[in-house]
């Protein structure tokens, strides 16, 4: 109960944060005041307003278009697959643990479980080779502008939207080994009962803390992406 | 004042007084008992060297003449309170409120009708009443009295005795509680003598008898049923109408008449054991193991402890919220094992009784959630099969004397393992029901086997027609002669019980005509040999044979006609108890052999029904046929109700079709009947999962897949069949595809192994990059 409770807080959290991050840095309503009340009511306002206007434009063909679209059909096959292999297992990984976990009051079982322990010998897999051969990528983190608290400005303070990218990678990163770790270490002859608990409970909120990196990733992704 | 109006007031002032201090005496005396029960904190059991009374709450004299038996009642009573102990566990199960978790029921069995009917006063699954079931307390008590404590069903009150005016209470007295059979720690304490004396209807004397308190002879069951026990020696009759009578054994009482119990406070495990032992079938005693708990020293009532009201810990998790007896939370597995109540909160005292503390290492969580912890630690492992066991209560074991009472049906396996009440699996016996019953709508109820056999009249005594043969046969036969009947692959022969044994002979076929014979050593003769009547030189012996053949055939009571030889168109049979030889009456033409003269025709001396019947069976537990279940479904039919009678056996109701052909169908009372088992448990090295998970998973594990079929006394291949698979409510197929994914398992775990090194490294690297940089930073700073 507990974790169905921090997830769905997380979730919302980094949800409203995430929008916000967007409305304020590609909105113009948001700098025209600096009253936090009117900027938290323009906020509200549109992000209803994105809401009902994502909900009405969204479609499985929507969907099936944005993802065609992805760049990564266009890489080469090798790395295309190893891709898919880790995306389409973190999908079902996600999505299987998150479902049992918050709405079967038994867990996960069955042959979602088969298909969970399956995705995540194949996750774990694609994580590794990625790590090794992309993880290069995530090291260079551009210099910040300033470092100041002035006015709350995230930017001045240093968080950037390349810092907290690689931060999510790195973050996701850990998340992947810790939980490759706690899904190996319980299947060994070496836990009692505390330390397979302990493993479980790990596990989980790896899992979510794994989820939560993912999609800031992907979002700042998808935003870097659309910017010019 | 006269004398006479002193006297008056003096009375009246004396009951005045009497009146005003009864209150105070009573509580006084309420005070007292309370003290009683109240532990004075001693540790050790008072010697109980006590006078003993008998059910008038009379002192009994051991060496006056027909003294009474002694009764628990009055003789314990006065310290131990008996209406409180009436509660118990052992005793209260007709006025019980709360069910408590299903355990082994009382299992009807009656051989000749193919019974076995579950029963018990607890509403349990699968359990009649046994009251519905056509039961009363007396028929309860004379059925399973061998193996009741005494008390409940066995002491009936004096409206109940009253009630049933076909029981014989006031003959054989009620079996009062017996505390004997569980607190006496006397080796004299035998559970025979007790099963002896409730057959012979000697109730109130039972306890007496089997406790070795005194010697009881006599039958009650022999008696007038308007015999009273005050009318002493039965003076008509000295051998066998005999009325009981007890000579107690003097030399364990003192001068004041105190009679030496040599007690328990806690019950041996012995004493447990002679109702609650089980056994695999096949298992000698030699190899048996104990459960791991009486190896390490502890007692069954260690942890099946009570208080007087006897209201014994099972030791089942649940009971201490079903009951209210938080004691039961600390002697279940988990709570003294692990400190836990049923839901897992370390609310108990761990380690009671020196348990200690299991490590579980590498067992995964979903284990303990799901699995009771018997399934992996008690009862036999599982294999091909299931194991067939045997209990005290079903095939009534531990009772011994010249009688073998021991029996291999009904036919009870494990471990079955089930889901409970509780969602968790654990280990069951299994027992399969049969029972002739009436079709109420959906519901059965069972019918009487007496009122079965009524109705059935010859179809179900195909084994007492042969054996009556047989037996007649036997009082001529020489010394090392027996007589038999052989019929397809078999050779029967009597037995004491005047019933028949069947045994393959070797040799013959399946389909070998039957013929009755003679049965010397190895070698079967006919009974009739092949000889010429007519022959100047026969042997004159072999028609004297004849003349006893005839005498003795003469004895049968079902004959239904008179015994008869024909050989060779010369009939022979008994005139004034002499041989008379004549010609067969041209309707015996093609007859030959021995056989009944019946209007002018030659019946054999079994019917084909009774030599097919007993053949079909023979060398198999079964005790009925296809033919006899519709045959008796007929003749039930026939009986004048307007009902649709059905038999239930091997998981299967049946019944007639509109053809009068038998068929089979399900139906929820012919499921089988389960029970948990906590016992024996095994040592750890025993546990399933010692040797890893393939113990359970693996591609045809027998825990998973094991076959079930259905067994009953009905001989049928029309029978249910069961994985244990399904006893859990898990999917076959999903349990065989775990269990073969556990072939590539220790590569999944190096494939894991090493994609958790190389992520850790690298993340290992990027960690001390950061490092660097947060280092850099702050001494720029």
């Amino acid at each position: 109960m507990l974790f169905t409770i921090i997830t769905i807080l997380l979730a919302l959290g980094l949800f409203a944060g995430l929008a916000f991050h967007r409305f304020w840095t590609t909105r113009e309503e948001a700098r025209s005041t600096i009253i936090y009340v009117e900027i938290f009511k323009k906020y509200l306002a549109w992000l209803a307003l994105r809401t009902i206007q994502s909900a009405r434009k969204a479609s499985p063909k929507d969907w099936w278009d944005y993802v065609k679209a992805l760049p990564l059909w266009r890489l080469p096959d090798l790395e295309k697959w190893l891709f898919v292999g880790f995306y389409g297992s973190f999908a079902y990984l996600a999505a299987s643990g998150f479902f049992f976990a918050i709405f079967v009051p038994r867990g996960l079982y069955g042959f979602p479980l088969v298909g969970h322990v399956m995705a995540g010998g194949l996750f774990a897999a694609c994580l590794a080779v990625i790590v090794i051969f992309k993880g290069r990528n995530f090291i260079s983190v551009p210099k910040p502008v300033n470092l100041s608290l002035a006015l709350l400005d995230p930017r001045k303070m240093g968080i950037t939207a390349a810092r907290v990218k690689i931060a999510a990678f790195w973050l996701f990163v850990l998340a992947g080994f810790l939980l490759t770790l706690s899904a190996l270490v319980p299947m060994l002859p070496l836990l009692r009962t505390a330390g397979q608990k302990f493993m479980f409970e790990l596990h989980r909120y790896t899992a979510l803390a794994s989820a939560l990196a993912a999609t800031v990733y992907v979002d700042l992704e998808a935003m870097g992406a659309r910017r010019p | 004042m006269s004398r006479h109006g002193r006297f008056v007031l003096g009375a009246l002032g004396f009951a005045l007084a009497v009146f005003a201090l009864a209150p105070a005496g009573s509580a006084a005396a309420a005070d007292q008992d309370a003290k009683k029960t109240a532990w004075d904190g001693n540790r050790t059991t008072p010697a109980h060297l006590i006078p003993l009374r008998d059910e008038n709450d009379q002192p009994i004299i051991p060496t006056e003449t027909n003294p009474l038996p002694y009764s628990a009642r009055f003789t314990c009573g006065p310290c131990h309170d008996y209406k409180t102990i009436q509660g118990g566990w052992h005793f209260g199960a007709m006025t019980a409120t709360k069910n408590g978790r299903p355990g082994e029921p009382w299992l009807q069995v009656d051989p000749k009708t193919g019974t076995v009917l579950p029963l018990s006063y607890r509403r349990w699954p699968g359990s009649h009443d046994p009251k519905a079931a056509g039961l009363t307390a007396w028929d309860f008590t004379l059925l399973f009295g061998r193996h009741l404590p005494g008390g409940g069903p066995a002491e009936p009150s004096d409206e109940g005795v009253l009630a049933d005016r076909a029981s014989r209470w006031s003959v054989s007295g009620r079996a009062e509680i017996n505390c004997l059979a569980c607190h006496n720690k006397s080796g004299r304490q035998d559970h025979s003598e007790w099963a002896k004396q409730v057959l012979r209807e000697n109730l109130r004397w039972a306890a007496t008898a089997a406790g070795g308190v005194g010697e009881v002879g006599g039958m009650a069951s022999r008696l007038n049923e308007t015999r009273d026990v005050y009318d002493g020696p039965n003076l008509d009759d000295h051998e066998w109408a005999v009325a009981p009578s007890v000579k107690y054994r003097t030399a364990d009482f003192d001068s004041k008449h105190r009679y030496f119990f040599d007690l328990n406070y806690q019950p041996a495990d012995d004493r447990c054991l002679a109702c609650h032992s089980v056994s695999a079938k096949d298992e000698t005693q030699w190899s048996a193991d104990a459960d791991v708990h009486s190896t390490a020293g502890l007692k069954c009532t260690d942890c099946h402890r009570n208080d007087l009201g006897h209201a014994i810990v099972r030791g089942y998790e649940g009971e201490a919220a079903e009951t209210g007896n938080r004691t039961a939370e600390s002697f279940t597995c988990r709570g003294c094992h692990l400190g836990e109540n049923a839901a897992g909160e370390k609310s108990v005292v761990p380690g009671r009784l020196g348990a200690p503390f299991p490590k579980h290492t590498g067992i995964p969580l979903v284990h303990f959630k799901r699995l009771a912890c018997t399934v992996c630690h008690s009862g036999p492992k599982p294999k091909e099969g299931f194991t067939r066991g045997r209990t005290s209560r079903a095939n009534r074991l531990g009772i011994y004397g010249v009688a073998t009472w021991a029996t291999d049906m009904p036919a009870v396996v494990e471990p079955v393992y089930a889901k409970s009440a509780g969602h968790k699996i654990a280990p069951n016996r299994l027992v399969w029901p049969a029972f002739w019953a009436k079709l109420e709508g959906k519901d059965v109820k069972p019918l009487k086997p007496s009122d079965v056999e009524t109705a059935a009249g010859d179809i179900l005594k195909a084994e007492e027609h042969i054996g009556q043969v047989l037996v007649a046969l036997t009082q001529v036969m020489a010394e090392d002669e027996i007589p038999v009947l052989v019929s397809g692959k078999f050779v029967f022969s009597p037995n004491v019980d005047g019933g028949i044994d069947s045994a393959e002979h070797p040799g013959a076929k399946a389909g070998t005509p039957a013929f009755w014979g003679i049965g010397k050593g190895a070698e079967v003769l006919p009974l009739v040999p092949d000889f010429d009547p007519a022959a100047a030189d026969k042997d004159p012996a072999v028609e004297t044979r004849f003349q006893e053949f005839l005498q003795a055939l003469g004895t049968v009571v079902s004959a239904p006609g008179q015994p008869v030889i024909v050989v060779k168109k010369t009939l022979y049979k008994l005139v004034d108890g002499g041989l008379d030889m004549s010609d067969a009456p041209a309707e015996l033409a093609g007859a030959a052999g021995p056989g009944w003269l019946a209007e002018g025709k030659l019946a054999p001396l079994g019917s084909d029904f009774d030599i097919r019947t007993v053949t079909a069976k023979a060398g198999t537990e079964q005790t009925l046929t296809e033919e006899q279940v519709a045959l008796v479904l007929a003749a039930l039919a026939k009986s004048g109700e307007k009902s649709d009678f059905v038999y239930i056996s091997g998981g299967r109701m049946f019944r007639l079709d509109k053809n009068g052909k038998l068929a089979a169908g399900a139906h929820p009372a012919a499921e089988p009947v389960t029970w948990p088992l906590a016992h024996n448990v095994r040592p750890a090295q025993q546990s399933l999962g010692w040797n890893g998970c393939t113990d359970c998973h693996s591609g045809g594990s027998d825990f998973f897949f094991t076959k079930l079929k259905g067994a009953g006394p009905l001989l049928t291949k029309k029978v249910e069949k069961r994985s244990a698979a399904s006893f859990m409510g898990l999917g076959g197929i999903f349990q065989r595809f775990f269990g073969l994914s556990f072939i590539t398992r220790p590569l999944f775990k190096v494939v894991l192994a090493v994609c958790a090194f190389v992520i850790g490294s690298l993340v290992f690297l990027a960690g001390l990059l950061l490092l660097g940089r947060l280092a850099g930073f702050l001494e720029k700073k």
